[in-house]
């Protein structure tokens, strides 16, 4: 299941998880390997950044940010210890956590800059087209996101946008695998509520 | 029926209740409670209906230059582009058609160029490139360009002079028959004729068959001294 929405945001063909070779090469310095790996994983990389942080200029940075981090401490990706997507992830989040702690207090007024345009489109009573429904969707979803608390939201994000195995949560978190099935258990009910608050009935 | 199970055991088992994961035995109960739970029938509504519609969503589109950027960054300005692509680049510039136009002229000038200074492309040797060779061939050649240019002055003039001395003698025929062409109307120093003027001399000195009929009516006069 969690190959599907992945393969969506890379190259048709191309795997998620990248070759070993890819990552061997790149290991040994070779500069079209890094290409291939940075433009498999960026859509990703980026997709999990704008859904925590909700911010465009903010996921944009924190991308390009992410894949400095990870280019300075390729040595340090052991294989044995996971996959390299996994480790890819972990490196992201850490980088979010950090960024969130950072910029925790200018956002006690938090609102969400990229789609204020929702609210005013929406009129009551009437239903959007089929067309514009899917990126209604993910505007509403990203709204409802933003009010969830950080803990929660990357647990719903690795396991309902990324895809990501409880045990590679788990990896990439850090934190028990009942903690994991917990948040994500409590972020999805969190959200679900935060819908049906925004007046978003199940579909 | 007595609640035996709580809505916050409900909720603590909800993800494995949807994902059917649950044993048996507690997905009774987490069904039994739902049934008279209007709050937690509700709640596994809507988590279900945010699944269905978390599954549908897109990724969404990173800003185009995003990869690229972060090749920059990493690998230094240019060197994430692939050979191809680099070279691509380089030509991109050209596929301008007035680009594309110079590009051509210029090579166009280059062949010219060579094949003055007597470079055989499809037989080039180094003695071509001789400086003292390169001389050698330009002097000839503009030596011939030159002798050309000088033929064909010398014959312009040759006709000229043909056709100046055709005048006069055109002259002294004129009392005796009619002449073969009306002279002309103008009394023009010959040296100061352009180009065009004297070719409307010519033809009317050798006008075709039917021109020569047409131009013995009209009246002439000449006045060249």
């Amino acid at each position: 299941m969690w190959r599907s929405e992945a393969d969506a945001s890379s190259e048709a063909d191309e795997p998620l998880e990248p070759d070993p070779q890819l990552v061997q090469h790149c290991l040994q310095g070779d500069g079209l390997a890094w290409e291939k790996l940075v433009r498999l994983h960026t859509r990703r990389i980026y997709n999990i950044c704008y859904r925590f942080t909700g911010h465009r200029h903010e996921a944009e940075d924190l991308t390009q940010e992410t894949f400095l981090r990870i280019y300075g401490a390729l040595s340090k990706f052991q294989p044995e210890q996971g996959a390299f997507t996994t480790w890819m992830t972990s490196v992201t989040r850490n980088l979010l956590i950090d960024h969130h702690r950072r910029t925790k207090r200018d956002r006690i007024t938090d609102s969400m800059e990229d789609a204020p345009q929702i609210e005013t489109k929406r009129a009551p009573g009437r239903l959007p087209d089929q067309v514009a429904l899917d990126s209604e969707l993910s505007d509403q979803v990203q709204r409802a996101l933003a009010k969830v608390s950080p803990e929660l939201r990357e647990a719903v994000i690795l396991r309902d946008l990324q895809g990501f195995e409880y045990s590679e949560i788990q990896k990439v978190l850090g934190v028990p695998e009942g903690t994991v099935k917990s948040r994500i258990n409590r972020g999805r009910i969190e959200l679900a509520k935060r819908l049906e608050e925004m007046g978003i009935r199940p579909a | 029926m007595r609640h035996n199970w709580s809505c916050e055991e409900t909720e603590a088992q909800l993800t494995e209740y949807l994902d059917g994961t649950l044993a048996a035995s507690t997905r009774a109960q987490v069904e039994a409670h739902v049934a008279s739970c209007a709050g937690c029938a509700s709640m596994i509504a809507n988590v279900g209906g945010l699944l269905r519609r978390l599954a549908r969503l897109e990724p969404v589109a990173e800003p185009p230059n995003l990869a690229s950027a972060i090749l920059a960054a990493t690998l230094g300005p240019r060197r994430g582009k692939s050979d191809w692509k680099a070279w691509s680049g380089w030509l991109r510039p050209f596929s301008q058609p007035r680009l594309a136009y110079g590009a051509v002229s210029v090579m166009v000038t280059v062949v010219v160029l060579s094949q003055a200074l007597g470079i055989h492309w499809r037989a080039p040797a180094i003695a071509d490139l001789n400086p003292a060779n390169l001389a050698h061939v330009a002097n000839r050649e503009a030596h011939q360009v030159y002798a050309r240019g000088m033929k064909v002055v010398s014959d312009l003039r040759l006709v000229y002079e043909i056709q100046t001395r055709l005048q006069p003698a055109n002259e002294t025929e004129q009392t005796t028959e009619p002449p073969a062409a009306a002279p002309p109307r103008e009394t023009i120093p010959p040296d100061h004729d352009s180009p065009r003027r004297l070719m409307n001399r010519i033809d009317r000195n050798f006008p075709l068959p039917h021109q020569a009929s047409l131009t013995t009516h009209t009246p002439s006069r000449r006045s060249i001294g």
